[in-house]
């Protein structure tokens, strides 16, 4: 019984392994795994088995040799009337974990009914007498559907004996105390976990259960894994991208997918803590002043282009942060608004703060632990870059493609690593460039200022046009649309790889759209002062209307008035709101920009090229309007600016976020689109750097400089007197203070306060910096071990390299001796060569020999191939000098590749 | 269909099968029924076109110099035993047997074998180097030796590898960068040792594996 209990066992394993690696070779058809073809494999088993065990006694117990075929045919009949039943039984097992525990008697409760195979029970018996010294822990292990093998098993016993032997032995073993005590730790552990295997009872049950779960445990996780990844949004889209255009366009769109998972964090807090609460719970519409449109705008303020501005009732609504009320908590939760839209206002920054810095540390770890085994960039794509597991057409269309771009990339980084320039003319042109480039920025800086200065003006006066309202946003999508590529051309000149001219145009650009973005803001804090010092008289105002409104004559004292009607109430022009709504539209504007750029540039480019070829005196598709390469650093840099302005943004406009995240997602889908159908690879498809902290760095650096304007109105400007949670407040953070005043204990309070003493504060910021310098030279240090350690490693591996090199050269001679098919005399050659060299002679030597014997042997056999090489060497990689020549030692000639391999 | 598959194995023959290839009789017999399933004229060996059904080695870039290496030289059919012995190559090595027999004839499924195996699919001609031709052209069983200048070949292993938007110019640097990386005797060309020394840090023996059922 135990015999035929492994076999289903294993059975089981080996058709789960099947399963997980289908279309092989040799296992390729999906049908032979069904389980009628299984049954042959059960029958065979016992001679197998008995085969591989030739010492025990299981021959002398008369068990059948080989089989008769009749006899194995009902043997099998037999043994497929109890598969069925067996599996059954298993399944039950599963779920009812008792019956685990008496697997033995719930199988044989099983196997009652079906009566047929009495012939194989009876060998059943004969089999558990024989092996019931040892292989008693087979039933149980095989009782609960795992498998076990005959060798393993041997071993594990051999393992266990030994360890007994060794603990038995440890006293009087010559060791120090730490080594005998970790030995005996070790050697308890192992016996712990294998002796259930073994022994008898419990234990045995213990070790089968535990496997069992081990097992489960490990094919959930896989299961898990493969449910991860297919839970990963626009993986495939993302991958069918890279394998078209190469890692450095499918590294935008991960960066793309990336922010939009941050957006979405950010979009659930904002909506979840603020809006929700508002909208639910907080005055509706029309009850008080700032929730109200004013009369004077109230007929205009549905039309389309007033709200497509963000004025009207978009502008009194949630979106913005004008529309909340200062009451200090709201609705029957009494939910303390005005803090929780601080604290979110904060925590927004935080969040992203905390997200950036993390990714940035983890691709860090990622790009040190990756190993350098590029020494053969070349040979291992071409010796194993196809997959032999792909049976789909479809896949290998997509293989095709990807291992097309990787090939590339790799030409292109030979080929920058070996080129030899003009350094002076470099020099001098890339001096060229950066000149051109600041003269660009600059002016472009100042045509901002200049826009905005009129802006200004425009606002004053009344009527003003459409375009003179909206100059600023168009003159900044402008810059933003023709700066790039003029940069891009400007940037030709300076010939650097493509990989490093990517980082220069990113630099590049990312000053432009600072520049235009710091002007922008200090044109709108001009305004925001402007509606600042006009507040007071406003403010003024609006208590003379409220006066004289309730004093005034001619109304009957005793019936108290009613309140004047909210949209009537005179009231300031609530800077934030405005701040808000710039931003707003600014987004939009862009967003816009963006996709009519991508419309009209790419696609109906793309469908101009593809269609107008057929009727044109030139080759449009080669040659000028040809078709858009997808523009990587524009788009990144315009995803991170984005992102920049939602942070500035998101403060005065809770409406923002989810606006961006809209944006995003319509931008995922409309951008792949894009790409796929209309444009092209690079000419130069080069492979994006490991990590892509560079575009972290940058989205880091933008988060600093938006957090600072932000920080700037929160601490230092006063709110406006009636729009927004914190109006009637000298300061923002106020509210802190009143909170910490009203509903916490006063103690807390007093801690608070003690906190705040600058005598605290400015030693906590030494005390940070001395941390951070700690750190910092802490981690120096380590990285400089680590780069030390590596090289040692290297070194070490070099050595066993030589050594391994030796042995394995012995190996293949062996195999040419075997190997007849190949009679070709210069195998003789090569054997002749090295024959008298034995394995243990110095490495050197050995090579020489070998390469002497083997390029002799090429000189008369391959002679046509290699001169056909000489003459048909390709332009596209130089042959290096160095790589060309003989080398004599192995170590020579990896680190000498090694220094030659491009920086990443 | 098991039972048959079984039936039709002679036991000695068999018995013969797995001295040599070291595959169980369940491995056997399960692999003889694969092997009569794949056989579509039913004569016991089989042909190219019955490899050629199977839709991994149709899509492979490889496909037809795997399915070449079923075949002994110059022959069009290749019957069980042939068949497995080339699938012994890709037999998993198990822990007992990399200890045992040390001086015996190396088993078929050792390190050594399956990289030699790889790279006999690279090596067209049998002259034990992998030329630069070899990589970018050449049909294996057609090209003797003074035919490669030739342009005969179907089935470039590059080209096939790369579908068709590179140009004939890029794949001969490719061709010639591997060759320079990998060759160290200055040959031009890449013999076993130096394949061997590529591929030193792949785990062949895990990856040129498959796990044949028990």
């Amino acid at each position: 019984m135990s015999h035929q209990l492994k076999g289903r066992g294993e059975e089981g394993g080996g058709g789960m392994r099947g399963q997980a690696r289908s279309g092989s070779l040799g296992t390729g058809d999906r049908s032979r795994r069904s389980p009628s073809m299984k049954r042959p494999h059960r029958a065979e088993e016992a001679p197998g088995r008995r085969r591989a065990q030739p010492g025990q006694k299981e021959r002398a117990g008369g068990s059948p040799g080989s089989g008769s075929p009749p006899r194995k045919q009902a043997e099998r009949r037999g043994r497929r009337e109890l598969l069925g039943d067996r599996e059954r039984g298993s399944a039950e097992k599963i779920c009812r974990g008792r019956r685990k525990k008496d697997g033995r008697a719930s199988l044989r409760e099983q196997r009652a009914p079906s009566k047929r195979e009495k012939e194989v029970r009876r060998k059943e018996e004969v089999w558990k007498q024989l092996k019931k010294h040892r292989s008693s822990s087979m039933a149980s292990s095989t009782s609960s559907g795992e498998s076990l093998s005959e060798e393993e098993l041997a071993r594990i016993l051999e393992q266990v004996e030994d360890k007994k032997k060794l603990i038995a032995s440890m006293r009087s073993k010559p060791w120090p105390m730490s080594r005998k005590l970790a030995e005996l730790r070790e050697a308890q552990e192992f016996l712990e976990k294998y002796e259930g295997a073994l022994g008898k009872g419990k234990g045995k049950r213990l070790y089968a259960y535990r496997m069992l779960m081990a097992k489960k445990w490990v094919k959930f996780k896989r299961d898990f894994d493969n449910f991860k990844t297919q839970c990963i949004p626009w993986e495939m889209k993302i991958k069918d991208i890279e394998s078209h255009f190469g890692s450095s366009v499918a590294s935008y769109f991960i960066f793309l997918r990336w922010m939009y998972g941050v957006n979405l964090v950010l979009f659930g807090l904002i909506f979840g803590l603020v809006i929700i609460p508002e909208v639910l719970m907080g005055m509706p519409y029309g009850s008080i002043p700032r929730k109200t449109v004013p009369r004077a705008e109230e007929e205009k303020a549905m039309d389309f282009s007033v709200l497509w501005d963000f004025e009207g009732y978009m502008k009194y609504s949630a979106l913005f942060y004008g529309y909340y009320n200062n009451q200090r908590t709201i609705g029957w939760l009494r939910y303390r608004l005005p803090m929780a839209y601080f604290m979110v206002g904060v925590s927004v920054f935080g969040y992203s703060l905390m997200i950036v810095i993390r990714s940035m540390a983890s691709n860090n770890q990622g790009s040190t632990s990756e190993g350098d085994s590029d020494n053969f960039t070349f040979s291992f794509k071409m010796f194993t870059s196809w997959d032999y597991l792909i049976g789909n057409s479809e896949t290998a269309d997509n293989k095709y493609a990807s291992i097309t771009t990787s090939f590339k990339e790799s030409i292109v980084d030979e080929q920058e690593s070996s080129k030899e320039e003009n350094v002076h003319l470099t020099r001098f042109l890339r001096v060229l460039a950066n000149f051109l480039i600041i003269c660009c920025l600059c002016g472009s800086g100042y045509l901002i200022y200049f826009v905005v200065k009129r802006s200004q003006e425009f606002s004053k006066m009344q009527n003003v046009s459409w375009y003179e309202r909206n100059e600023v946003e168009i003159v900044m999508s402008l810059l933003g649309m023709f700066c790039p590529p003029l940069f891009e051309t400007i940037a030709t000149l300076e010939n650097y790889h493509p990989r490093i001219g990517l980082k220069w145009q990113l630099g590049r650009i990312f000053a432009l759209f600072l520049g235009n973005l710091y002007t922008f803001l200090l044109a709108l804090m001009d305004d925001v002062q402007l509606k600042l010092s006009n507040e007071e008289t406003i403010k003024n105002i609006t208590h003379w209307t409220l006066f004289h409104y309730y004093n005034s004559s001619g109304w009957n004292e005793s019936v108290p008035r009613p309140p004047l009607h909210p949209a009537d109430v005179p009231r300031g022009s609530c800077w934030e709101t405005a701040v808000g709504i710039e931003f707003m539209r600014l987004t939009v504007s862009d967003m816009l920009v963006t996709y009519i750029t991508i419309l009209l540039g790419d696609f109906l480019r793309a469908c101009f090229v593809r269609f107008m070829n057929y009727c044109w005196c030139w080759d449009l598709e080669a040659g000028f309007p040809s078709y858009a390469e997808f523009d990587i650093s524009g788009n990144v840099l315009g995803l991170i600016f984005n992102q920049g302005m939602i942070w500035m943004g998101s403060f005065y406009a809770p409406g923002l976020v989810g606006i961006n995240v809209l944006r995003l997602l319509t931008s995922m889908y409309f951008q792949c689109w894009a790409v796929m159908s209309s444009n092209v690879p690079h000419e130069r498809v080069f492979k994006a750097s490991r990590s892509n902290n560079f575009y972290m760095g940058l989205l880091l650096l933008v988060l600093f400089l938006s957090l600072l304007p932000v920080a700037y109105t929160i601490m230092s400007l006063p709110p406006s007197f009636d729009c927004g949670p914190f109006s009637g407040k000298n300061r923002m953070y106020d509210v802190i203070q009143e909170t910490v005043e009203n509903d916490f204990p006063t103690f807390l309070g007093k801690i608070f306060a003690f906190l705040a003493n600058p005598g605290l504060i400015i030693p906590a910021i030494l005390l940070m910096f001395l941390a951070i310098y700690y750190l910092n030279s802490v981690s120096k240090s380590l990285s400089r071990a680590n780069a030390q350690l590596r090289k040692k490693i290297q070194a070490l591996r070099e050595v066993e390299k030589s050594h391994k090199s030796v042995k394995s050269r012995a190996t293949a001679r062996d195999s040419e001796d075997t190997d007849k098919s190949n009679s070709k005399n210069d195998t003789q050659l090569t054997k002749e060569g090295t024959a008298h060299h034995s394995a243990s002679q110095s490495q050197t030597l050995d090579q020489k020999a070998q390469g002497s014997g083997a390029s002799s042997s090429a000189g008369k056999t391959v002679l046509p191939a290699s001169q056909h090489l000489h003459v048909s060497r390709a332009p596209g990689v130089r042959p290096d000098s160095g790589q060309a020549q003989p080398q004599a030692h192995p170590w020579r000639s990896t680190s000498g590749k090694r220094a030659w391999r491009p920086p990443h | 269909m098991g039972s048959r598959a079984s039936t039709l194995l002679r036991d000695e023959e068999l018995e013969e099968i797995k001295k040599e290839t070291g595959f169980s009789h369940s491995q056997i017999t399960r692999l003889y029924s694969r092997f009569t399933s794949l056989d579509k004229g039913e004569n016991g060996t089989l042909s190219r076109e019955d490899f050629q059904r199977i839709p991994e080695l149709a899509i492979n870039p490889l496909g037809d110099r795997i399915i070449n290496a079923f075949f002994p030289e110059g022959e069009d059919q290749v019957n069980f035993r042939g068949f497995m012995r080339t699938l012994a190559h890709f037999r998993p090595i198990e822990d007992n047997e990399k200890s045992k027999d040390v001086n015996g004839p190396e088993p078929l499924n050792s390190r050594s074998n399956k990289l030699h195996f790889a790279f006999r699919l690279y090596d067209l001609d049998k002259d034990d180097k992998i030329s630069r031709d070899e990589l970018l052209q050449g049909k294996a069983q057609l090209l003797p030796v003074e035919d490669r200048g030739g342009r005969l070949g179907q089935c470039k292993v590059l080209r096939m590898m790369v579908g068709v938007n590179i140009s004939d110019e890029q794949l001969g640097s490719i061709a010639d960068r591997t060759i320079q990386e990998a060759d160290q005797d200055g040959d031009s060309a890449i013999s076993f040792t130096e394949f061997v020394k590529v591929l030193e840090k792949v785990d062949v023996e895990q990856k040129m594996s498959i796990r044949f059922l028990h």
